[in-house]
């Protein structure tokens, strides 16, 4: 008995350690960092990005002070967030981290993230930045991150279909509603885009383009409009082009959504400057070369864009030395040379001023009917300004996510935005956060 | 179980005749029960605390979020997440078209193995297992390619016979998510309960044919009552699975929308730990499906216990 006695001690020891270490790794209030004048170390680095493997080496290769360490992780869509959250809670995350602007906030009121400010040298960086793209990295007046590109929202369109059905490139909703109906009557199983409800940060800029502020705030309390005025008409349009056959419901970059682009029952593709390498690989091999053009996203009057996607580059809360990973920051987001290592990786178009033609030059865009990059320059041109992130993103896109699930079965986009209205509140509010 | 029966049952023959017995089998225990606590009880003892408290920001969320002790805030709000209660529900409609066809399955695919001659009870064997030697992840995601209209062979051939099926739409991806469960676990269980029959005793069965039974009589008033305890420690492991439904959902949710990311009580904690980062919710949801699980398995264990000793 005694035995037993002493070995259940052990073992209760021994859990009460465990409980003891896990509480004691969590994201402390490191005192503020004190900034080297000229940073050294090991540093790590986590990106889902391609090839930044070669600009982490290209870092390396240029100084001999601070070494990079790289680690490719899983993107958003795949739990790259999961991990990177996780593993900066239990102290063990990168000191350079990747993240998307939707999903930033959050990491910075969760703590997880540093501000950068007195790391780096903010006149030659974030100054030069346009003011939508700074307001991206930007809360409570401090810097949190460098941006790294300035995703543009733009639409593309086989341009062979277009014709095929006797349209022009759609300038505004309308036009494209009709020129989707024109297809219908010249190529009945066609539709002119898909509409993809695992891609709730594309209702968000179709929203952002039409003027909607989903997040917004009004002194200490934050304003919800996941479902306002601007939101509705957005929502209402895309029903009736569900409704209406227009466009195919479907989930983005599932097989059945890359078929539907090969074989051209799906003849256009929301997206943003990123997309154009995703097209490119599912539908080479149909003898779509030169078909494809981009375009700039239809709009309600006057020509208005949105960011779709975008990361920035972060200094996680359990990084040791953050002054190395500031260094490292300013190299991967302004220095052309970091783009030019990176090689051609897609159709990049980048923050910082200066950066995108060199990325232009090593991508070959030739696969397109058109010069995609003008069409980004004027999309980027006319983002709408205003667009603020909220502290939960995932709040919201979930719910959105989740009640798009719903549009097999008699739900409307409607119906949609006004459930993720309502959760975002309730699941803000249970945080402790204001809600007004 | 076993465990116990190892300290209480030959110790107390033993104890007379050597003093050494307790030492020996506490020093034999010791690995085991420092994995147990490590890996088992100091997780559930930490997150049974997690789900007591909850961050609290205030006002913007911008500074520095405070723990703060909640009581049971963290349970009421999972019970009223409409998402988490519809999971449940959508789990337990998933058990009522699961159980009885991968149970009854592997029931009919027992018997007839046991009934066939020896040479072929091999192969069939082999062939039943297969698909079990397939992981999850892998047979979800072949699943879900053989549901994908447009790309799925299946599909096409279903379309060529005038048969126009979306697998994967919202009405049909439940039955279509039990029929990847099925496909996996009929098999495995098929072997579970073929060992059972082969203790069947031979006489008995001998005994039977003289007094004329067929291989249908034998096979369901001698061999089906005598693997009643193999089927109710299958229906415990079945029912503690399903609660654990997670692989098969997540894969096909990348396929479909009718899949959404909180479909099942596991996913939604799931999506509340990793995606909204809500630790302490994902604690308590996971401390009631567990819950729900021992509760489950209490009531197959005293139903079948009653069963067997009628």
């Amino acid at each position: 008995m005694q035995r037993r006695k002493l070995l259940i001690g052990v073992a209760s020891v021994a859990s009460s350690a465990l409980l003891l270490a896990a509480c004691g790794t969590g994201p402390n209030p490191s005192a503020a960092p004190t900034p080297t004048e000229d940073p050294s170390g090991t540093i790590t680095f986590w990106s889902s990005l391609a090839g930044m493997d070669k600009v982490a080496a290209a870092f390396n290769a240029s100084q001999a002070k601070i070494k990079v360490n790289f680690e490719t992780v899983p993107n958003g869509d795949n739990g790259g967030y999961a991990k990177l959250s996780t593993a900066i809670t239990a102290g063990n995350g990168p000191d350079v981290a990747t993240i998307e602007y939707p999903q930033l906030p959050q990491f910075v009121s969760n703590g997880q993230v540093q501000p950068l400010d007195g790391l780096i040298d903010k006149s030659a960086t974030v100054d030069k930045l346009a003011n939508e793209i700074r307001g991206m990295v930007q809360f409570g007046g401090k810097t949190y991150g460098l941006p790294y590109d300035a995703a543009p929202m733009v639409m593309y369109y086989r341009k062979d279909m277009l014709a095929k059905a006797g349209v022009g490139i759609p300038k505004t909703w309308q036009e494209f509603e009709e020129a989707g109906r024109k297809l219908k009557s010249v190529a009945p199983n066609a539709y002119l885009a898909s509409f993809n409800p695992n891609q709730v940060a594309a209702t968000a800029g179709l929203a952002w383009q039409a003027g909607a502020k989903w997040f917004g705030t009004s002194g200490d309390s934050w304003q919800i409009g996941v479902n306002d005025d601007a939101t509705r008409k957005v929502a209402d349009y895309w029903q009736k082009l569900i409704d209406n056959k227009i466009v195919k419901v479907q989930q983005a970059f599932s097989d059945e959504w890359s078929l539907d682009l090969a074989n051209g029952t799906v003849v256009g593709v929301l997206g943003a400057n990123w997309s154009a390498t995703g097209i490119q690989k599912r539908t080479e091999a149909s003898g779509q070369k030169g078909q494809w053009i981009a375009a700039e996203v239809p709009n309600w009057g006057t020509p208005a864009s949105a960011f779709y996607g975008g990361s920035s580059f972060d200094v996680t809360k359990s990084s040791k030395n953050p002054a190395a990973a500031a260094k490292f920051i300013e190299f991967l987001a302004t220095s052309p040379e970091a783009i030019k290592a990176r090689g051609n990786t897609g159709s990049a178009f980048l923050a910082f001023p200066g950066l995108t033609p060199v990325a232009q030059d090593a991508y070959d865009a030739s696969y397109f009917g058109n010069d995609i990059y003008a069409v980004f320059n004027k999309a980027y041109s006319t983002v709408s300004p205003g667009w603020q992130w909220g502290p939960n993103w995932d709040i919201t896109n979930t719910a959105l996510k989740d009640a798009y699930g719903k549009l097999g079965t008699g739900g409307t986009v409607q119906e949609a935005v006004d459930t993720a209205q309502t959760a975002t509140v309730a699941g803000l509010k249970q945080t402790g956060l204001s809600v007004k | 179980m076993a465990s116990q029966a190892f300290i209480n049952g030959p110790r107390r023959r033993r104890s007379a005749a050597s003093g050494t017995g307790g030492r020996t089998a506490a020093l034999f225990l010791v690995p085991f029960f420092v994995v147990f606590a490590v890996a088992m009880v100091a997780p559930v003892v930490y997150s049974i605390v997690l789900s007591f408290y909850a961050q609290q920001k205030s006002g913007l969320g911008f500074g520095e979020a405070k723990t703060a002790f909640v009581g049971l805030e963290n349970f009421v709000q999972v019970f009223q997440s409409e998402s988490f209660v519809g999971g449940i529900a959508r789990l337990a409609l998933y058990c009522l078209i699961y159980i009885p066809c991968m149970v009854g399955g592997a029931v009919v695919f027992a018997l007839l193995l046991d009934a066939t001659v020896a040479r072929a009870r091999k192969l069939f064997q082999l062939l039943v297992f297969l698909p079990h030697a397939v992981p999850g992840v892998i047979a979800a995601l072949i699943w879900a390619y053989l549901y994908t209209p447009g790309i799925s062979p299946l599909v096409q051939v279903l379309q060529g016979g005038g048969l126009q099926i979306n697998f994967l739409d919202a009405h049909l991806v439940l039955p279509a998510i039990v029929n990847i469960g099925v496909w996996e676990w009929t098999g495995y269980n098929v072997i579970i309960l073929f060992t059972a029959l082969q203790a069947v005793p031979r006489e008995i069965l001998e005994a039977a044919r003289v007094d004329g039974a067929g291989e249908v009589r034998m096979a369901l008033s001698i061999k089906f009552p005598l693997i009643l305890p193999a089927l109710s420690v299958i229906m415990v492991f079945t029912i503690i699975g399903t609660l654990q439904l997670f692989t098969e959902p997540s894969i096909i949710a990348k396929a479909t929308s009718s899949v959404t990311s909180t479909w099942v009580p596991n996913l939604w904690a799931y999506d509340a730990a990793f995606i909204r980062h809500n630790l302490n919710q994902a604690a308590a949801a996971s401390i009631i499906i567990a819950g729900l699980a021992a509760l489950l398995s209490l009531v197959v264990t005293r139903f079948s216990s009653r069963m067997n000793k009628a």
